[in-house]
């Protein structure tokens, strides 16, 4: 609910103080709330009723790994409904698509690289003519050797993918002299982990309409795509490349969209319905893919394998880290080098090892391309450097949590990349963590013999935004109506995590307005300015500053309206209650509609466009160093309990402690909400979800079979946040969305370890997994 | 082959020709444009699209339009009375049990229908309730919360 501002508030709330706020800060009920409950709220497949005229529909591979022949395009056209199919050479542009590196066709030239890459595209007067039109499709295979993991890939004599080979890129880090801090560690210990290949799994399936208009440009012409992704304006230049299109000639439009997760951040179906449209004007075309399509064509989590070793001083001081990383990118790069960069800067997560050695390395797979997914790499390495203090602890008899105060990073030291931290709040978070933990007592055995409870901790960075040198910027309008409302313009897209809301609070915080006062548009090419991508935890930072910079422009130029109407100083206006008004004489006032008509009768714009761009610095090639490689750093901490029954398996988290630093909660709820929602995504990474493959197969393409947690697999998250404000956020605000979803599973992963006495390496902890662990172990645990 | 199919959807009574392999996830959202209940998994394993057959949970995916012949159907958007939300409505919104909102209408579904039943139901019998029903978003305890209190307000 948003409050009603304070009478006797200071004349003006700017610059950013430590007084509460009148709309930041509260739980402000979804703009979108009742669009959302009662359907009448649009994502990507609700637009085709009344509107799709023709449906389209992708020819895949069925080879994970072929030279295509020849495709035979034939009985698919003489088919009755049928009014295209297209190939490769229809495509006029580039035919490549890719968010780093552009390498992947959309439409196959000579090869096929995994089971599952687009060969076609059949468009047709009804979906079910178009179901069954792909299947008549005749497309001539030349098998090739099929490379179906990273031991495959590196195998002496393996078949290369690519002409370089099967290994992508790399990067390391070099600081301090990491061997010889390691011959000279008085305990040393190696481990290796393997994390699986895990699946988005958002609920609303690809889906989406597109209409091209040859004559002129948007709204009256041009090509208009309607489909749910994280970041409108690259989506409109890959689609713009990939088809030969001038991009101001296309127009992307954001749907409601039911969750990303990373998984929306590749292209899907953008390029497929902007091909569909350009060869059939003045017709809108839909198309949706089901469950198993979606899973066998979109990108995943890249299963890693890490080689750590960890050296430490007999007072458990950790003096080096040595990790190398072998991680799964499948058939093409996705956003691969960019994964790696961050699993590599997060190789040490938030502890202070002075001599770090970590090399990364892709490889390349006839498996599903890799990519983004919540957490970025860094999910994956907070799983194996926790693993590794908890086996240090173990192998120094020292308890966990004495061994993580005494190495977790304080304010002024660095992490792997050299980048000093100004604000770090990590053992903050663990205490806090432990503190609620242990408000139960500790937890007791059951008395059933087949079961054993544990509990486990993690303590977590996340570097904030692209970082790396990666150019990150954000841009925002905010604009006065003449009915006295506010709209704020951003390019960010909302795609489930309350954006909307976020920026609508940002500005009306700033403005003095009440919520309800603020419209937002979003994501959308021809409207609103470009914000980057929802990802990286990056957009309550980055498109909130942008918001929070316009809105200020604006009032400003409000108060200086006011201000004459008034004839007191600016300084002595506020804005508030719907109007601007003496703060020492609140009779003497102006309604904003009024206030507006005065601006524009005076010639102020009342509309502001910001940019906010806060440089990084690349990592150096050789040392992988950098003074700056994230423009901030978030901090977490979680406690999880398991109960783990010995004679199946089965494992259940009983309780979860969360504790996250995020500067200021812009909205706390939307905090909680990302908090308890990346935990249930943590203990599924944990103990059931994994994409099985067999030789470039994805053997479970369903929800039947790839498992994920249901409320019977999650408490009731015990959430903690922690306000520490971030110098450089706005109203010192840093973000949240992806470190709950790191920080849990090494917390469920040691609390398995503390159960049973053996401490997992391999994902996920599946009863059948968890099982063979105790029985190898000797099963007398 | 088409089949002629008589129900009453939110109330309303309609009348039909549909072919004999529609479900009735298809027919409300592609046939009469009723999308508020969504697809996802599209074999009764996520709860998206569950709607409420002669006051039961279903999940309309799974059954053919055919098969509602002569039965009542409710879908989410009969829920709100009007303009107001109903309270189970008011509550998810409340609570923060909606994120993306994907999972949404088939959980106020399978809410109403256990909340009709047993407006006392204990916290077990709840996430029973609602155990068919995936949420990728939120963790579930902002939506075990948003029944809860709908339970204490006494009106679904």
């Amino acid at each position: 609910m948003s409050r009603t501002p304070r009478i006797d508030a200071p004349p003006s709330p700017t610059p950013y103080t430590e007084h509460e706020h009148p709309v930041v800060g509260h739980s402000c009920r979804r703009l979108d709330g009742a669009e959302i409950t009662t359907g009448a709220i649009r994502y990507g497949a609700d637009l085709f009723p009344g509107q799709a005229e023709l449906f389209a529909a992708v020819v895949r591979s069925d080879q994970a790994h072929a030279r295509v022949v020849s495709i035979d395009t034939s009985a698919a056209r003489a088919m009755d409904g049928v009014v295209g199919v297209y190939t490769h050479s229809d495509v006029g542009g580039t035919n490549r698509h890719g968010l780093i590196r552009r390498d992947h066709p959309a439409l196959a030239e000579d090869r096929v690289r995994y089971l599952g890459d687009a060969v076609a595209l059949v468009v047709a007067t009804s979906e079910r003519v178009v179901s069954q039109a792909i299947r008549a499709v005749k497309v001539e295979y030349e098998p090739l050797p099929v490379i179906g993991d990273i031991d495959a890939a590196l195998a002496e004599g393996a078949y290369p993918l690519y002409p370089g080979g099967n290994v992508m890129g790399g990067k390391r880090i070099r600081k301090g002299d990491t061997d010889a801090a390691l011959a000279r560690a008085d305990v040393v210990v190696t481990e290796t982990f393997h994390t699986q290949t895990v699946d988005h799994a958002f609920l609303d399936l690809e889906a989406g309409v597109a209409r091209y208009e040859p004559s002129g440009d948007p709204p009256d012409g041009g090509l208009t795509i309607q489909v749910s992704g994280q970041w409108v304006h690259e989506e409109r230049r890959l689609i713009a490349l990939a088809l030969g299109v001038e991009p101001e000639h296309i127009r992307i439009i954001q749907p409601a969209t039911g969750g990303a997760f990373g998984g929306r951040e590749d292209i899907s179906i953008q390029i497929y319905l902007g091909l569909a449209a350009l060869k059939h004007p003045g017709k809108t075309v839909a198309l949706r893919y089901d469950r198993a399509e979606s899973m066998r064509a979109r990108h995943k989590r890249h299963a890693i394998r890490v080689e750590y070793t960890v050296g430490a001083k007999s007072d458990g001081t950790l003096t080096a880290a040595k990790v190398t990383v072998w991680s799964d990118e499948g058939a093409y790069a996705s956003t691969g080098l960019a994964v790696m960069r961050k699993a590599s800067s997060h190789a040490t997560g938030p502890y202070r090892v002075p001599n770090v050695s970590v090399d990364v390395y892709g490889v390349h797979t006839n498996n599903n391309p890799t990519g983004a997914m919540r957490g970025f790499g860094a999910c994956q390495m907070a799983i194996a450097c926790g693993g590794m203090i908890d086996r240090l602890a173990a192998k120094l008899g020292m308890d966990r949590l004495e061994l993580r105060r005494k190495n977790l990073i304080r304010a002024g030291d660095d992490v792997a990349t050299g980048q000093r931290i100004p604000v770090a709040t990590v053992v903050e978070c663990l205490e806090a963590a432990m503190a609620r933990f242990r408000q139960k007592g500790e937890p007791t055995q059951p008395a059933e013999p087949h079961l054993r409870r544990g509990y486990g901790m993690s303590a977590i960075c996340f570097g904030l935004g692209y970082g790396d040198g990666f150019p990150d910027c954000a841009r925002a309008r905010v604009a006065f109506g003449d009915d006295g409302k506010a709209t704020v313009y951003t390019g960010g897209v909302d795609v489930g995590q309350g954006l909307i809301n976020t920026m609508a609070q940002i500005a009306a915080d700033e403005l003095g307005l009440e919520l309800s006062q603020v419209r937002v548009v979003s994501a959308d090419t021809m409207l609103t300015p470009e914000s980057g991508s929802s990802s990286a935890t990056r957009q309550t930072y980055f498109s909130g500053n942008a918001v929070r910079m316009a809105a200020e422009e604006v009032k400003e130029q409000l108060l200086d309206v006011a201000g004459r109407h008034l004839s007191v100083h600016p300084h002595e206006i506020e804005i508030a209650e719907g109007c601007a008004r003496v703060a020492a004489d609140p009779d003497r006032r102006i309604s904003l509609a009024d206030l507006v008509a005065e601006g524009r009768r005076r010639g102020y714009s009342l509309d502001a466009r910001t940019l906010f761009k806060p440089r990084t610095v690349c990592e150096d090639f050789d040392t992988g160093q950098s003074p700056k490689a994230f423009v901030t750093y978030l901090f977490g901490a979680h406690v999880a309990q398991v109960l783990v029954d010995i004679e199946t398996g089965e494992v259940k988290v009983e309780r979860h402690v969360a504790c996250h630093d995020v500067g200021k909660a812009i909205n706390p709820k939307a905090v909680e909400g990302q908090i308890c929602g990346g935990v249930a995504q943590g203990i599924g990474m944990a103990l059931m979800e994994e994409v099985v493959t067999r030789e470039g197969r994805i053997l479970n393409a369903n929800f039947t079979d790839y498992i994920l947690p249901t409320i019977h697999d999650v408490p009731k998250v015990e959430c903690l946040i922690l306000e520490n404000d971030d110098p450089g956020g706005p109203f010192g605000a840093r973000g949240i969305g992806e470190p709950p979803l790191i920080g849990a599973v090494p917390a469920v992963l040691g609390a398995i370890y503390d159960a049973i006495g053996v401490a997992p390496s391999t994902l996920p902890c599946n009863p059948e997994r968890v099982w063979r662990m105790i029985r190898d172990a000797g099963g007398g645990i | 082959m088409a089949w002629h199919l008589e129900c009453t959807i939110n109330g309303s009574a309609v009348e039909r020709d549909v072919p004999e392999d529609v479900t009735l996830l298809s027919f409300l959202r592609d046939h009469l444009g009723l999308t508020g209940t969504k697809g996802a998994c599209l074999e009764g394993e996520c709860g998206s699209c569950t709607v409420l057959l002669d006051d039961e949970p279903a999940c309309s995916c799974l059954v053919l339009a055919a098969q509602v012949h002569g039965r009542r159907v409710t879908t989410v958007e009969g829920l709100a009375h009007g303009d107001r939300l109903a309270t189970v409505q008011e509550k998810f919104v409340e609570t923060g049990a909606a994120q993306c909102g994907y999972c949404t209408p088939g959980l106020l579904m399978a809410a109403k229908a256990l909340l009709e039943r047993n407006p006392d139901a204990g916290e077990q019998e709840l996430r029973v309730a609602l155990e068919g029903n995936i949420c990728r978003c939120t963790g579930y305890a902002s939506i075990v919360e948003a029944v809860q209190l709908a339970a204490r307000e006494g009106n679904p």
